[in-house]
């Protein structure tokens, strides 16, 4: 059997704010493989951003161990996981987080023009397009989000996602301000990442969505209960 | 490799973000311009002013790091001068006589060779000698009024001015090549020409105590920085019409490069060798040294005013970035997200201001030259100081360090705060 992509190990998180501290994660277990897709339902504050955040190296577990392709990388300096970010995780935010004044192209761009290496104006406008076409969105390329409907922009955010070619895609609640056909317009898109071989995180508060997942876990109580592996949710 | 990419990224983040807030940019750039064109200016006067005293300087003195050594002439220490420098052009002799130029047997407008727009200072009693017999007006001094100009007639063995660097400003100067003629070329001083000019007075000269008159012929005008009549004429030329009895305890001038001391030597050997007494003094030019302790205060106090309106465009600048690294904090986090490195980020932000910096720094420099072309063209006439002057470079670097340094001072706290956005503000959004 291949080394699972994602593997984590009795994954901690505590949040320390003014008050008290509060335990968001008390020992994560999860494995995810190459080209599988994972809902992760829960309640709102139940710890599900948070838990995106740590396996998108935004931030550091507490406790407990993380694998990214055998690797640990549970105390991973912030320059190597900087590298780890451009080059291995692709992000997909609700908001859609597009820069006003730069072209849906110039946005996708922002991926590449990050300092982890350099990509030739050609080259960098091919992958660009290709990210695009991928999404579905190539004859918008020269728009500005303002001149995109909610549907379009997300589908821009995601062409900045896989513009880099991850190995996985991380998605908080992609769908949360889309209407119901677009937002699975959306899903979609990002699932059709996982037959190239991605792994895709799904953080969802849609059943439905997440349904269309290979599998499904819930985080409560800050572990993760398998919900369902293959088939329909309860 | 790397380096490049990131400052390659860092460059077109930061034109992104300037030209995303093409307002903001020109505000800061105001804000920065005064204080920028303010060190360009400073300096620029510096320069200029420090130009034109070193010019003056040199003019009566000599290029820095010459040498000029005086000795007293006596019988036979022309010959001997003449016959060591012969052939040598490194070494220039200078020998200096009263002339008078114009009608014959009058008295010159400026009695004693004095600045003609002060003869009645320097002339009201009139020459006098004094000898053991005691002292009386001399010749000239008892003969009528009359229009001619006394001068200080230097008679040249060479081309000084690549030691003291005259300034030709009409015809041309001296030719040493070739023989001497009966009618001497004299190259005239401004103040020489000036008293020419006005009192239009015929050619004929009288050297020293002469009784026979050459007729001179007038083939240049140059600036000397002197302002007593002058000219400059070949040595040997100048010799034909000399009394011999006036060589005689007159001082001569050697002026010539530290390199040439050797030949300066010998001819001092041969002249105590002939009876010369005591040595050759010598007089190092160092003209900048001179001048420079006098012009740096006044620099440094200009500088120093500049500092103060620089620092409140780097104030403006470093509240527009605050307020901008404010205003950005998604798009730092999102490009954090992305992989962008913390260092990176702080780049960016300094790359906008540096950016920033040197386009205000260009656009002071820019206004500094036509500034000076303009302060040329309409007050050239009327100051010296300002005729043909061109800009300083030092006045460029220094607008360009200005504009660097304020880039990097007003970008400096932005650029931290940007690098320490947390990533995780996207997610919480």
């Amino acid at each position: 059997m291949s080394t699972p992509l994602i593997q984590l190990t009795g994954l901690t998180k505590t949040l320390k704010g003014q008050g008290e501290p509060r335990p968001i994660l008390s020992g994560v277990d999860l494995t995810v493989r190459a080209g599988e897709s994972v809902a992760i339902l829960g309640r709102s504050g139940s710890g599900k951003s948070t838990m995106l955040s740590v396996i998108g190296l935004f931030d550091r577990p507490d406790g407990g161990q993380y694998l990214l392709h055998g690797d640990d990388i549970s105390r991973v300096p912030e320059r190597r996981a900087a590298r780890l970010r451009s080059t291995e995780f692709g992000f997909v935010f609700q908001r859609f987080f597009l820069l006003k004044h730069l072209s849906a192209m110039q946005n996708v761009a922002m991926a590449l023009v990050n300092g982890q290496g350099w990509h030739a104006r050609r080259k960098r406008r091919d992958k660009v397009m290709a990210a695009l076409e991928q999404v579905g969105i190539a004859h918008l390329a020269k728009q500005k989000p303002q001149r995109l409907s909610g549907g379009e922009q997300q589908r821009v955010a995601i062409a900045r996602a896989l513009v880099r070619e991850p190995r996985v895609l991380l998605a908080d609640e992609p769908t949360g301000a889309l209407d119901t056909e677009t937002g699975a317009l959306v899903i979609d898109v990002l699932h059709a990442a996982t037959d190239r071989g991605c792994g895709l995180i799904l953080v969802t508060h849609d059943h439905a969505h997440a349904n269309r997942m290979q599998r499904v876990v819930r985080l409560a109580d800050g572990v993760l209960v398998q919900e369902r592996q293959q088939g329909v949710l309860r | 490799m790397a380096l490049s990419g990131r400052f390659r990224s860092a460059l077109v983040i930061g034109g992104q973000g300037i030209r995303a807030r093409k307002l903001r940019t020109f505000l800061s750039m105001l804000s920065l311009f005064l204080g920028v064109l303010a060190v360009v200016t400073v300096q620029a006067g510096a320069e200029i002013a420090n130009r034109a005293l070193l010019s003056d300087i040199e003019l009566t003195q000599g290029k820095d790091g010459s040498v000029t050594a005086y000795l007293q002439s006596f019988e036979g220490s022309s010959e001997i001068i003449e016959e060591t420098l012969r052939g040598q052009s490194d070494v220039v002799a200078a020998t200096s006589v009263q002339a008078i130029v114009g009608e014959p047997d009058v008295k010159p407008v400026n009695p004693g060779g004095s600045p003609i727009d002060q003869t009645d200072m320097y002339s009201s009693g009139g020459s006098m000698i004094c000898d053991n017999r005691g002292c009386r007006p001399t010749e000239d001094a008892t003969r009528p009024p009359g229009q001619a100009v006394e001068m200080r007639l230097t008679g040249l063995g060479g081309d000084i001015r690549p030691i003291r660097p005259l300034q030709l400003e009409s015809g041309r100067w001296l030719e040493f090549g070739g023989e001497p003629s009966l009618a001497p070329s004299l190259v005239l001083n401004r103040a020489a020409a000036k008293a020419f000019e006005r009192y239009r007075v015929p050619a004929e000269m009288r050297v020293g105590d002469s009784r026979t008159h050459a007729t001179p012929r007038i083939v240049g005008v140059v600036n000397d920085g002197g302002q007593a009549p002058a000219a400059y004429v070949r040595a040997d030329e100048l010799a034909n019409w000399q009394p011999a009895t006036s060589n005689q305890n007159s001082s001569v001038e050697l002026s010539y490069w530290p390199s040439s001391e050797r030949l300066v030597q010998t001819l001092e050997a041969r002249l105590s060798a002939a009876g010369m007494q005591g040595d050759i003094y010598r007089r190092v030019a160092d003209s900048r040294e001179h001048i420079g302790g006098q012009l740096d205060l006044m620099r440094m106090i200009f500088l120093g005013m500049a500092a103060l309106v620089l620092l409140i465009g780097v104030a403006g600048i470093l509240n527009v970035g605050l307020a901008t690294v404010g205003e950005r904090v998604e798009e730092f986090a999102l490009r954090r997200a992305v992989g962008t490195p913390r260092l990176l980020l702080a780049g960016i932000v300094l790359a906008e201001t540096l950016i920033i910096g040197l386009l205000t720094a260009a656009a002071a420099v820019g206004a500094g030259v036509v500034g000076l072309e303009m302060a040329s063209r309409l007050f050239g006439a009327r100051e010296p100081m300002l005729q043909n002057v061109a800009f300083p470079w030092q006045a460029g670097v220094a607008g360009v360090i200005a504009g660097v340094v304020a880039g990097v001072l007003g970008g400096l706290l932005p650029a931290i705060r940007a690098a320490r956005i947390p990533i995780a503000t996207v997610m919480r959004a």
